[in-house]
């Protein structure tokens, strides 16, 4: 798998590393083709576009070859977006499948022509072809949710699945041994995935339709990497979900009653909660995994600004007029000279680098004694009722403390020989 | 330090934003230090501002000296030697010279000192609640 990966040049967006857990080998070697078509037609930032994009390859799918479809569902399902994105084309198969029982339209394209068609093309072109002849309808699809129903199965499931598409993709793939009537699995998954559609119950009737339309197909002529799926969506055509906003009128605009007096549309809070509720933030999708985690710096925020950028700065300051505006700059300015303390109030405000200093240091300054006093004398004892308060003192630094005890020491040196008269 | 901090601030905001100079407000270049002048209310408080400065300057040596002459261990010589080396400081070295006057109007007396404002100013401040915090009491 990963060897055909490379293989493509044109795979540069790096969201591409499929991890799905529960497809086998053989069903991921189709996805390479199609990856770069995928990463290049368009960034996946929002499930909608890219929901958009599926439907896009779907419309044009019943058009063309059935190639395209096998491509593009594996191209989703392999989507490293993962759950999201596999759960999205679910939801496509399922809407799409409701939409074309809808539109009367039968299958028309058959697994057994797509195969001939196989490998004519790269996916490149294919899907070039895809997306051409698509019809877009740009619909907003809320974020599918995770499978609320508890994942009935009669096997043991050896990993965890991820998505409701994985589930699908387990129990087609195991699906081959069994050819009776639809499997539990597939029906578990066709109903957690049509539960997160608005019409529920009647996706989950049509993709179980689906489901046995695509059981009936003897096994031999189906296509291990899956054109299934792609087939179902190959006939599928994109409808327009029903738009709950198409009342809105521009802005507020006056509406007119029978006596002639107008009325502006009373904006109540619902919409904007909703417009809350349904937004997008950048932080809720999944990471795309586009660029590196901790990109490299520019030199000049490592460093910081040079003494040259400091001289510049000093210069275009005194060359503008700066004086405050407003009070608050004023304020501003007042805090940078140190006129105004800094708020909230900081008792050390200008003492950050004492806090490193060791308490020994400003305790025990014996050891500044021994060098230049006498040890014994009046001198002595009088240095020594310095350290004791030096030493209690808390608002000195111990750069201030020994600068008191070096400028004794200065002083008693220089007044030695009267000291010596005194004793004598 | 202080000073180079001060302009630091807003020169960098400009620096990265490429204003244009304005030819108007041209003051010397770096290096050249300026002479500020402000406006003080009167004489009297420009010397008390002096007074301030220099009393700042000495207090360390004044602490020291005084250390030496009010205790009872050193031998008195010494002591009266740091007499005389302290009478020898400048005048204005000394805290006691220093006179808390109104910061607005200098005015030498009726001065609260959590305010530094005479009784009139801060009459005036607060009757028009420029004051945070104080209003009229009644009780």
């Amino acid at each position: 798998m990963y060897k055909r990966l490379l293989n493509i040049h044109q795979v540069r967006n790096g969201l591409i590393h499929t991890r799905l857990p529960s497809t086998k080998c053989k069903e991921k070697e189709r996805f390479a083709p199609v990856i770069w078509a995928m990463g290049r037609a368009r960034p996946l930032g929002t499930s909608s576009i890219f929901f958009s994009e599926n439907k896009e390859s779907s419309t044009s799918l019943s058009e063309d070859n059935a190639k395209r479809p096998e491509e593009n569902e594996a191209n989703a399902e392999v989507n490293n977006d993962g759950q999201k994105n596999t759960k999205i084309n679910e939801g496509n198969n399922i809407s799409n499948a409701m939409l074309t029982s809808q539109l009367e339209t039968e299958p028309v394209v058959k697994p057994e022509d797509s195969k001939k068609l196989d490998k004519t093309k790269t996916g490149k072109e294919s899907l070039l072809e895809l997306l051409g002849a698509m019809k877009v309808d740009v619909t907003t699809i809320r974020k599918v949710r995770p499978p609320k129903i508890p994942r009935i199965s009669e096997r043991p499931d050896p990993k965890p699945m991820e998505s409701v598409q994985s589930m699908f993709q387990h129990a087609t793939a195991e699906v081959s041994q069994q050819r009776e009537t639809l499997n539990p699995t597939l029906v578990a998954a066709a109903s957690a995935a049509a539960s997160t559609l608005p019409n529920s119950r009647q996706a989950e009737s049509e993709l179980l339709q689906q489901l046995r339309k695509h059981e009936a197909i003897p096994d031999t002529q189906r296509r291990a990497d899956g054109q299934n799926i792609g087939d179902i969506i190959a006939d599928m055509k994109v409808g327009k979900k029903q738009n709950a906003r198409s009342n809105a009128r521009p802005g507020s605009q006056i509406r007119f009653d029978d006596d002639g007096q107008g009325y502006t549309r009373d904006r109540g809070i619902t919409g904007e909660l909703d417009a809350v509720r349904t937004r997008k933030s950048p932080f809720t999708s999944k990471r795309l995994n586009i660029f590196n985690a901790g990109a490299e710096q520019d030199s000049l925020s490592v460093l910081g600004p040079t003494l040259w950028d400091i001289n510049l700065a000093n210069q275009i300051v005194q060359a503008t007029n700066q004086t405050p505006r407003n009070g608050f700059e004023e304020m501003i300015q007042w805090t940078k000279e140190g006129k105004l303390w800094q708020y909230p109030i900081n008792n050390e405000a200008g003492l950050e680098d004492e806090a490193s200093v060791p308490f020994h240091e400003h305790v025990f300054l014996d050891k500044h004694l021994d060098g230049s006093f006498p040890r014994q004398g009046p001198v002595r004892h009088f240095m020594e009722l310095v350290i004791t308060g030096l030493a209690k003192n808390h608002h000195l630094t111990v750069q201030q403390k020994q600068e008191h005890i070096a400028w004794f020491r200065d002083y008693f040196q220089q007044k030695d020989n009267v000291l010596k008269e005194a004793e004598a | 330090m202080a000073a180079a901090w001060k302009f630091l601030g807003t020169g960098m905001g400009f620096l990265q934003s490429s204003l244009p100079v304005s030819r108007q407000a041209y003051r010397s270049s770096l290096g050249v230090v300026e002479q500020v002048r402000s406006y003080y209310v009167n004489w009297r408080m420009l010397r008390d501002v002096k007074r301030r400065q220099m009393a700042f300057e000495y207090a360390d040596t004044r602490l020291r000296i005084n250390a030496i002459r009010k205790n009872t261990i050193l031998p008195k010589e010494l002591q009266e030697i740091a007499d005389k080396e302290i009478a020898a400081l400048p005048r204005d070295s000394c805290p006691v010279r220093i006179r808390n006057r109104c910061v607005m109007t200098s005015r030498p007396r009726g001065v609260k000192r959590r305010w530094r404002l005479s009784r009139i100013v801060f009459r005036h401040l607060a009757d028009h609640s420029q004051m945070s915090g104080i209003q009229r009491s009644m009780w």
